[in-house]
């Protein structure tokens, strides 16, 4: 079945569909990491965008459930160049065509995905209407228009725990610390079980008293989609928070804590999205190579000018603020992904995290 | 951090001569670092024994020097120039190798200079096995079960208690040379013996097998603040066991899941940290085990290689330039990427493509050796190609190397043919299984036969362990190819009738006009008219490092069928320069270097320069030399569809070796201008009959000659001309299939090879002119003036190919009138032809008369090598003239004979293909060349011979063994050498001839009759030189014993009297004085003050009557 992208701005690709034979609309956003397919279909993170994919050969090694970063898929659809037929790996457990159809993603292949990419390059990220339903594309078109009237709506409730959940553990360190779940995924929390103290998930839109009240040691702001409609409430509970007990942000969370601290939200035209983004700290010649998956950014000017946060990261490429902490208001922010380097390895800004709860 | 201001001035060292396992892939990274240095203000010395480079053009390094790369030379060099770092990590294992061992000797430690990039620690801990080893084990790396064997008995001892299949691996060691896999213990003796004597240090690795993993490489690069990135992953289609420079591989790897990937950059990550490199870049190949993801490490190379060239002609990167800003203090974030121009080195490349490398093979050059693939690389060249799919990519890379394929078969070349397959042949299909499971040049093809015969991917698998991922690709091929043969016709006269869709679907695939032609039983004229018709062509996309995300600056292209091209063509006047491919024995560097002089030169003249290529190891495919670089295969259809993009003002052709010449013809029916000499003139150059009315015309002489079909015609034309006669198929580079035949039951022999690649051309046969001298000529015209580059005299005697054939420049043994009369016979035939560019000729000298052999006019292999003996820069005022320049403006009118003498010698692959008689012929065999300069013939010829790894030496003994027809000439020579102070080892009969004439010698009995004999002679380092001319076509059993044993113990050899009489002479130089060493800048310099006329009776003579080397 012929496939149909519009995008807002009129400009139309085609490809095959080989997943559900539906409509969707979201943000259309492209990654240009080679492997990773699983791990970002099923990253909250990406709930509600329309994935593109610059690496044309995708599902060559087929699909682990270990893999996955939640508990389904998330995005709402998926442009590719060229699905694999065969799926080539000892770790596979089914096929990529297969989990499409399990997910009912709608997906497609033979888009002209280079040619997407620099459009949106040139143009901006922008909302897309994806069809493989054969619909004609002024009626997507149409749709589109119509559905920008449309208020959005938030999709934090269906990502976060509805309770805390405090994740089974046998910690040596008799303190807990509080995750507030954004969409948090199964790669960060496989990094946090490495460390002495209990992990607790709190549910997007626990209060700061609720928070505090519950007493960890520290609190971590998780990874979450951007521009949900939800997170301004989510950054006024953590207005509340800051200062009183050491906060990590990650990601979307370090955009949540920026606005709580009233810096503001700027947005980038084409997002940092892949694995091979280089972060510099100022005064420092080690720098890092850094997983991104972002398109706003925290404006560097509002930032700075807030008393005791100091910025220590930024994108080598563009400048960007990619971390910032304080000492005074015991945080740290990182706006890339805190992966994990190596199997069983933890990211450092854990640890860092970790000596700044214990020394509190 | 910054660059580094307490060092002035850094030593480059090259990589030699062409070699397999060391291609040109060294000129790219040595003249980028040249480059990068320049940049940053330091003063640089570079020395390189192989004048065909771009980086030992003057301009490239301050000071520059063409000499042989050993320790004795380094040190002097290192003395005169007082370098304060040594850049060791550009120059491949040679510059590798000998920056240890000048660590080793004290000599760095002594002038205080400092190796950067990687210090001696991290080259050692990369190249001692023991030391590798114990450092990865450290790290929690594992490493193959292995030992390390100092001696046979030791060896043996690891290797059966690792147990069998093992793989050895010399120390310090090239391509695997002395590599390989044994299976048994009688297999593993014979091998760790040679191994052992392969290795500098005489150490051997003692490897358990892990045949058949994955083998997977990755490019890292680490700064001195510890910044690390990941350049590319690479994906071996061939499995472990198969060297990695023979391999099919992918760029990125297409079979590792997200979490081995991860897992592998951290090791990576790991590795180069605890090897140590501080500034530059490193390879790193691992096994991994396919069934359950185990990881091995393989291998670990502290410097630029092979792998590195691909990976950042993969993506962009350009490794060797930021290496070299690593290596002098910067960090990876203050370095920025010219390719994208706004981001920084330290921004991991990735890409939207699949990259395809494949490898050009030159098995039918040595008809005796076995076309098995294994650890030791055997492959001369290879070609990249990319595609947006694998299968596009595969397709592209099959058509790139040249070797008459235009994709994974379906091409009408097929060995095996459908109707063969259709018989359903049990021993057909056995035979299929066995190509796929024992692996060599062919088994691509014996895939997808294997497809077509019923063999299911798992059963493939199980055969070749190539994996299933590949296997499939191709078999998505195979049956698209039956979609398409559906539309087939029944008489090539009708019209095409496939569906557009399904056409485009073919092209997306990679399938080319040549394959649409024969499944669809049409002409490839045809193909292109309905996808014109169709209005179906394809789109360029950019290499830009970051699969679209910015905006690159100087990014390069290549074709696929997607909805939108990126190439935006200039509106400037341009000229699109045709490359040679593929580096093959006959077509290597030397063209590769004139195209890269023809963008030069088109800058200078204010033309846009479009280079057109797929050999990723060149200089020409950076992307910084010309203005516009296309990597694709170098066909019609590829190279014709670039031009209909681009509308060039014209096309140089006549740079890049045989490979664009042979598109001459079919570009300029499709009505393309091509630069340079008229198609008419260069049709009279190439068309025998009309070659033979110009020479008739022009009163110049031409061995007799006629053209044949077959063997009865052949056989006539042989009688009426007499013999011996030369044989040799029409439009061939390097002598394929030629020889010289002295009676008709050896002509049969031949014909039918030579018919076989001649195909529908004529066989053609000369008179061979035994005892001649022959002689080359280069030379440059402008319609008007014609100037006279050099003048060649080969050292061997005729019947050596001029690209076997060692030379000197000026002239060395003939009188001043035969010069002339060559001089003149050039100039007059390049005013016939009205030559605009460069000409070659070829002719030979005997009995005071000149016969012309072959007029080319375009580049010839010798063109960097003249240039540089003269100091004139001959492919690139050939270029400005093609533009409509005059010689006479740019200051180019008269020849130039230089006071010092270049010779040109040409080094051998024999190593590699044992069982290959070493014997020279005019089939050419060489992989690459080496200049010896010096003012003194002797010390010149000496200095080639030491350039090209003779090491010829002041003391010891000779063993001499000739045909009777060299005996009375071999004992001026062998007296020579007694008087030197050498002892004298001789066979019966030659020792017979020398005792007459008063010489002591000792008689070396038969092999089989008595030992010890002159093999164990030659084993125990008894022997330091062999004169040995080979008797006839077929040697006795004896000779290639001797000869192959020769090659096994790397003792100096020659195997014809000419060079034998140039090698005494150059030893009796080399012991009563000292070799020098002198800078080409100095050379050029002397050159322009006015020079004095040089008669020939000041040159030393070779002897005059020297004897035909070749066999009869």
């Amino acid at each position: 079945m012929r496939a149909t992208l519009a995008l807002e701005d009129g400009t139309v690709f085609y490809g095959n569909g080989f997943g559900a034979q539906t409509e969707v609309i979201g943000k259309v956003v492209i990654n240009t990491a080679v492997v990773g397919y699983q791990e970002m279909m099923t990253d909250p993170a990406n709930a509600g965008k329309i994935l593109v994919l610059t690496y044309p050969l995708i599902g060559n090694y087929g699909i682990n459930p270990q893999f996955n970063q939640s508990g389904k898929c998330w995005i709402k659809g998926l442009i590719i160049k060229e699905a694999s037929r065969i799926h080539s790996s000892w770790q596979a457990k089914k096929s990529f065509t297969d989990f499409i159809k399990e997910e009912s993603l709608p997906a497609a292949e033979s888009f002209d995905t280079r040619t997407l990419t620099v459009h949106l390059r040139n143009t901006a990220e922008q909302l897309g209407i994806f069809s493989c339903s054969g619909a004609a594309q002024d009626e997507l078109l149409a749709k589109l228009k119509e559905f920008k009237n449309i208020q959005a709506k938030s999709t934090l409730a269906k990502l976060s725990v509805d309770k805390p959940v405090l994740l089974e553990s046998n910690k040596t360190d008799k303190i807990k610390i509080a995750v507030l779940d954004l969409g948090v995924n199964k790669g960060m929390l496989k990094q946090l079980e490495a460390l002495k103290a209990a992990i607790e998930l709190l549910p997007f839109d626990t209060a700061a008293e609720d928070i505090l009240s519950r007493k960890p040691a520290g609190l971590i702001i998780s990874n979450g989609p951007e521009e949900d409609a939800g997170l301004d409430k989510v950054s006024a509970n953590i207005a509340g928070v800051v200062g009183k007990i050491p906060i990590l942000a990650v990601s979307t969370g370090a955009q949540v804590l920026a606005r709580a601290l009233g810096a503001e939200i700027k947005s980038l035209k084409l997002g940092h999205r892949g694995v091979n983004y280089p972060v510099v700290h100022p005064g420092i010649l080690k720098a890092d190579i850094t997983a991104q998956n972002h398109s706003l950014i925290i404006d560097e000017y509002s930032l700075a000018g807030i008393k005791h946060v100091k910025i220590t990261g930024y994108n080598l490429n563009d400048k960007t603020v990619e971390e910032f902490e304080s000492k005074q208001l015991k945080f740290l922010a990182i706006q890339y992904l805190p992966s994990s380097p190596g199997l069983g390895e933890i990211n450092p800004v854990f640890e860092k995290f970790y000596k700044l709860v214990k020394g509190a | 951090m910054a660059r580094r201001k307490d060092i002035k001035k850094i030593l480059i060292i090259g990589s030699g001569p062409i070699v397999i396992g060391q291609a040109c892939e060294f000129d790219y990274s040595g003249s980028q670092a040249c480059k990068a240095l320049k940049e940053e203000g330091y003063s640089t010395v570079l020395v390189n024994s192989n004048p065909a480079t771009i980086m030992t053009d003057p301009e490239m390094a301050d000071v520059t020097y063409i000499e042989p790369l050993n320790i004795e030379i380094l040190e002097k060099i290192i003395a005169k120039e007082r370098p304060d770092a040594l850049l060791p990590t550009l120059g491949g294992q040679t510059g590798l190798n000998l920056a240890f061992f000048l660590m080793k000797k004290g000599i760095l430690k002594k002038y205080g200079v400092e190796c950067l990039g990687a210090p001696v620690e991290a080259i050692s801990r990369a190249e001692d096995r023991e030391l590798f080893k114990k450092a990865m084990l450290e790290i929690g790396v594992d490493v193959p079960k292995s030992g390390i064997a100092n001696s046979l008995k030791e060896g043996i001892r690891i290797g059966l208690e690792i147990g069998f299949p093992l793989i050895l691996r010399p120390a310090y060691c090239l391509g695997g040379s002395g590599g390989a896999v044994v299976y048994n213990q009688e297999e593993l003796e014979k091998y760790l013996d040679k191994g052992l004597s392969t290795s500098p240090v005489h150490q051997v690795l003692v490897e358990q097998s892990v045949l058949g993993w994955k083998e997977i490489e990755f490019e890292v690069m680490r700064d001195r603040a510890d910044n690390v990135i990941i350049v590319t992953s690479m994906e071996n289609v061939d499995p472990m066991g198969i060297h990695t420079g023979d391999s099919m591989v992918v760029a990125p790897a297409q079979t590792l899941t997200t979490q081995e990937y991860v897992d592998f950059v951290n090791l990576c990550k790991k590795i180069i940290r605890k090897i140590g490199v501080t500034g530059g870049g490193a390879n790193i190949q691992f096994g991994q085990n396919p069934d359950n993801g185990k990881i091995v490490i393989i291998e670990v190379n502290p410097r630029l290689s092979r792998s590195s060239a691909l990976a950042s002609k993969a993506t962009g990167f350009p490794i060797a330039r930021i290496a070299t800003k690593l290596a002098v203090g910067y960090t990876l974030p203050e370095v920025m990427n010219q390719v994208t121009g706004n981001t920084a080195a330290f921004f991991e490349p990735t890409v939207d493509y699949c990259v395809f490398k494949i490898c050009r093979f030159t098995f039918e050059k040595f008809q005796a050796s076995d076309r098995t693939l294994n650890t030791s690389m055997k492959a001369v060249g290879e070609a990249m190609s990319i595609g947006r799919s694998f299968k596009e990519a595969l397709q592209k890379g099959v058509r790139s190397i040249e070797i008459g394929r235009f994709g994974v078969g379906a091409d009408g070349k097929d060995s095996i043919t459908d109707e063969m397959l259709a018989q359903k042949d049990p021993e057909l299909l056995e035979v299929i299984k066995e190509k796929i499971r024992i692996p060599t040049d062919e088994r691509i093809f014996y895939l997808r036969y294997g497809i077509k015969a019923g063999l299911s991917n798992d059963e493939i698998y199980s055969l070749s362990s190539i994996d299933r991922w590949f296997i499939d690709n191709i078999r998505q091929l195979v049956e698209l190819e039956e979609k398409i043969k559906m539309f087939r016709n029944n008489k090539s006269s009708e019209e095409i009738k496939i569906e557009p869709a399904l056409l485009l679907e073919a092209k997306k695939d990679g399938f080319s006009d040549r394959q649409l032609a024969y499944l669809l039983n049409t002409s490839e004229n045809k193909v292109r008219h309905y996808e014109k018709k169709i209005k179906q062509s394809p789109a360029y996309k950019e290499v830009d490092t970051c699969a679209g995300e910015v905006n690159a600056q100087r990014p390069y292209y290549y074709s696929t069928y997607e909805t939108k091209d990126e190439s935006r063509p200039s509106k400037n006047n341009k000229v699109v320069i045709l490359g040679g491919g593929p580096n093959r024995i006959g077509q290597g560097i030397e063209f590769d270097y004139c195209c890269c002089h023809a963008a030069y030169a088109l800058k200078d003249e204010g033309v846009d320069s479009v280079m057109i290529n797929c050999n990723p190891e060149t200089v020409s495919t950076d992307y910084d030399t010309s203005d516009r670089l296309y990597f694709e295969p170098l066909t019609l259809e590829d190279v014709l569809n670039i031009i209909n993009i681009e509308k060039p003002m014209g096309v140089i052709v006549q740079f890049g070796g045989q490979t664009p010449l042979n598109l001459a013809i079919p570009l300029r029916e499709a009505g393309v201008n091509l630069l340079g000499t008229s198609a008419d003139n260069i049709d009279i150059a190439e068309d025998r009959k009309r070659f033979k009315e110009m020479l008739h015309k022009l009163n110049l002489l031409q061995p007799q000659s006629g053209t044949a079909f077959n063997f009865e015609e052949a056989k006539e034309v042989a009688r009426k001309i007499g013999y011996p006669v030369l044989v040799r198929p029409s439009y061939v580079l390097g002598g394929r299939a030629m020889e010289i035949v002295y009676d008709e039951s050896l002509l049969e022999k031949f014909i039918t090879e030579a018919a076989r690649v001649s195909g529908e051309h004529p066989i053609l046969i000369d008179k061979f002119l035994e005892e001649a001298i022959e002689i080359d000529v280069d030379l440059i015209g402008d319609g008007e003036t014609f100037v006279i580059g050099g003048i060649l005299e080969h050292i061997e005697e005729a019947g050596v190919h001029s690209g076997d054939a060692a030379m000197s420049l000026p002239t060395f043994s003939l009188s001043n009138e035969m010069v002339n009369k060559v001089r003149d016979a050039a100039y007059k035939m390049a005013k016939e032809l009205n030559i605009i560019g460069l000409m070659n000729v070829q002719c030979a000298a005997k009995d005071g008369k000149v016969y012309i052999l072959e007029v080319n006019p375009r580049a010839s292999r010798t063109v960097p090598f003249v240039s540089k003996a003269i100091g004139v820069p001959l492919a690139k005022l050939a270029t400005k003239v093609m533009l409509g320049q005059k010689l006479k403006d740019l200051g180019f009118t008269k020849e130039i004979i230089p006071k010092h003498i270049a010779v040109k010698e040409s080094v051998f692959p024999f190593n590699r293909f044992p069982g290959v008689d070493v014997i020279l012929g005019p089939e050419m065999k060489s992989t690459g060349e080496v200049m010896g300069l010096d003012e003194d013939f002797g010390m010149a010829y000496i200095k080639s011979q030491v350039a090209a790894g003779q090491n010829l030496p002041t003391e010891g003994n000779v063993f001499i063994s000739v045909r009777d027809k060299d005996k009375r000439s071999i004992v001026l020579i062998a007296k020579k050498l007694a008087d030197l102070g050498f002892g004298i080892y001789a066979t019966t009969g030659t020792a017979a001839v020398l005792e007459k004439n008063g010489l002591s010698v000792t008689v070396m009995p038969k092999i089989t009759e008595a030992r010890p004999n002159i093999v164990d002679l030659l084993k125990d380092g008894k022997i330091q030189l062999v004169i040995n001319t080979p008797t006839g076509r077929i040697p006795r059993q004896d000779e290639t014993k001797i000869r192959a044993h020769v090659i096994l113990y790397n003792v100096p050899y020659t195997t014809t009297i000419a060079s034998a009489q140039a090698t005494v002479n150059g030893i009796e130089t080399l012991i009563k004085k000292d070799m020098q060493v002198k800078s080409l800048q100095e050379y050029h310099a002397q050159m322009n003050k006015p020079q004095p006329k040089v008669k020939a009776a000041d040159r030393p003579k070779a002897k005059k009557k020297t004897k035909n080397k070749k066999r009869k």
